[in-house]
């Protein structure tokens, strides 16, 4: 795999690979180098295969970007050349390279890299079998079974509890609401939870609803115990064994 | 009060700027609001013939449940999502079988395969369906969520961890698929919900846009288009625009509200009247 090496005198600090996309480098920390120095624009290079080579362009940066110590706005780099920008070096290191390399890439149109294959069952058993295995060390392991649960605290619901069971839950008017708010001028879906793997996610309806106090604009993760404020309506949610 | 909601689509698929064939096929029928996408796989023509014989499949059996009640359920179906969404799921698990078929009848098809994603819009309801990488976008008040989780060998290791998402977007392996419609004889199909507001954007997509365009990029041209046809048609030129190396699929829906509602109306009045 092609990559881009970042480095500080003799240190490096971070290893770059080269996808299809180009890679950004400047101070901003929204570039995929980051190099915090002052004498570095926040977007002050980038480096992006076209036509099947490995280009650097300099995105009119202050003090300029330098390939093998010269200026440059825009080169095709190879193997091993020096990109030094403000006084970070990045080198060019394409000698992990297996077969489908830049030059198949230049060679084929439609490379068979890029032709779309479904993994055979064997070996998707083994994926996942690494998968489960790297899994289960970063997940926490719920023998209990847990009913996630709306309990109402405040406002005119057609119950006073509700157990959340599918993948999505409807807070409001609407005939395919789970919790079934009443009142004139009531939306159709004032607020929704949905199920996503990891749990529990509050999303807004015609309301902004809130959590806590604060209020939900995009999708929040549901906590044991969390206050939701839906219009008048206050939800305890809970996760009842 | 029932706000009426139109939903305005636009769609658009493009050879790209490499490829000799178009393997995506797409095709939305405005009446029953049920939009479906596939991107074939199997060389020589025959992705095309995949991804054609899933999207026939998927609309075909959804017109027939919805003219019969007692059209059969293909699949498991699952207490945790509504009858439309068991239904979509159903149509995927039949054009899985028929495409199978077809490819173990015909020696020269085999392994012949497909992505498939559909969207399906019941009053509020949004019914999300998939198997492969072709992937549903869900815009809500600026903010982009992706509502499928791609069924590829990248995708699934950096959901466990094994990779970061860099890590993917640079890998070679990214066309590998851990599941796709038609290459084994019966097939996992996830499914997914959301209640649907004013202003939604909804966006099905085949890999060749989602490669090629990063979705800050996707976003902000959907806000920024005036109909779903000419976001559609935006995202695809983009998408070509950044070298456009495989077939690009693109189906827009606008949530709108319906010009004549009395919900539009009342809500009118309540802005005066509160």
């Amino acid at each position: 795999m092609s990559r881009l090496l970042l480095k500080f005198e003799s240190a490096t600090l971070k290893e770059v690979p080269l996808g299809t996309r180009p890679v950004t480098i400047g101070r901003a920390p929204d570039n995929d180098i980051q190099i915090d120095n002052l004498a570095v624009s926040n977007y002050h290079a980038r480096v992006y295969v076209e036509a099947g080579s490995l280009v650097v362009e300099d995105l009119n940066s202050l003090n300029g970007s330098f390939l093998n110590e010269i200026r440059v706005e825009r080169a095709m780099l190879k193997d091993g050349d020096t990109i030094l920008i403000g006084k970070h070096h990045i080198i060019v290191d394409q000698e992990h390279d297996a077969a489908p390399s830049l030059d198949a890439i230049r060679k084929a149109p439609a490379p068979r890299v890029n032709e779309t294959m479904v993994l055979d069952t064997e070996e998707r058993r083994k994926m996942l079998e690494q998968a489960a295995a790297a899994g289960e060390r970063s997940q926490l392991s719920p023998e209990r079974v847990r009913v996630p649960t709306l309990l109402v605290l405040r406002g005119r619901t057609d119950q006073k509890e509700y157990r959340i069971a599918g993948k999505l839950t409807v807070i409001g008017n609407s005939k395919m609401a789970t919790v079934r708010l009443r009142g004139w001028f009531t939306p159709e879906v004032a607020a929704q939870i949905n199920k996503h793997e990891d749990g529990y996610y509050l999303g807004r309806g015609d309301h902004v609803p809130r959590i806590n106090g604060v209020a939900i604009h995009g999708l929040a993760k549901l906590n044991d115990g969390d206050v939701i404020d839906v219009g008048r309506v206050r939800l305890n949610f809970l996760y009842r064994e | 009060m029932r706000p009426q909601l139109h939903i305005q689509s636009g769609a658009r698929t493009d050879l790209g700027r490499v490829r000799k064939n178009n393997e995506d096929c797409l095709s939305i029928d405005p009446a029953l609001q049920l939009f479906v996408l596939s991107d074939g796989m199997g060389g020589e023509a025959h992705g095309e013939v995949a991804s054609n014989l899933a999207v026939q499949t998927v609309l075909t059996h959804c017109r027939q449940a919805e003219n019969s009640r007692t059209t059969p359920i293909f699949g498991e179906p699952s207490p945790d999502i509504s009858e439309r969404t068991n239904r979509l799921a159903s149509a995927i698990h039949l054009a899985n079988r028929k495409v199978f078929e077809t490819a173990s009848a015909n020696p020269e098809q085999q392994g012949m395969g497909a992505t498939v994603v559909a969207a399906w819009v019941e009053g509020q309801r949004l019914s999300v369906a998939h198997v492969g990488d072709s992937r549903a976008y869900l815009l809500r008040s600026g903010s982009l969520e992706q509502l499928t989780a791609d069924h590829s060998l990248v995708a699934e290791k950096v959901r466990v961890g094994i990779l970061t998402p860099q890590e993917a977007d640079a890998s070679e392996m990214q066309s590998v698929l851990t599941r796709a419609v038609g290459t084994t004889p019966a097939v996992e199909v996830d499914t997914d919900e959301q209640a649907l507001l004013v202003d939604d954007c909804v966006l099905l997509c085949s890999d060749g846009l989602t490669r090629m365009v990063t979705d800050p990029e996707i976003a902000s041209t959907l806000l920024t288009s005036t109909s779903a046809q000419e976001a559609a048609d935006h995202l695809v030129d983009l998408a070509n625009e950044y070298g456009g190396v495989d077939n690009i699929s693109v189906i827009v829906l606008r949530v709108m509200e319906k010009s004549d509602s009395v919900f539009k109306r009342l809500k009118i009045w309540e802005r005066y009247s509160g």
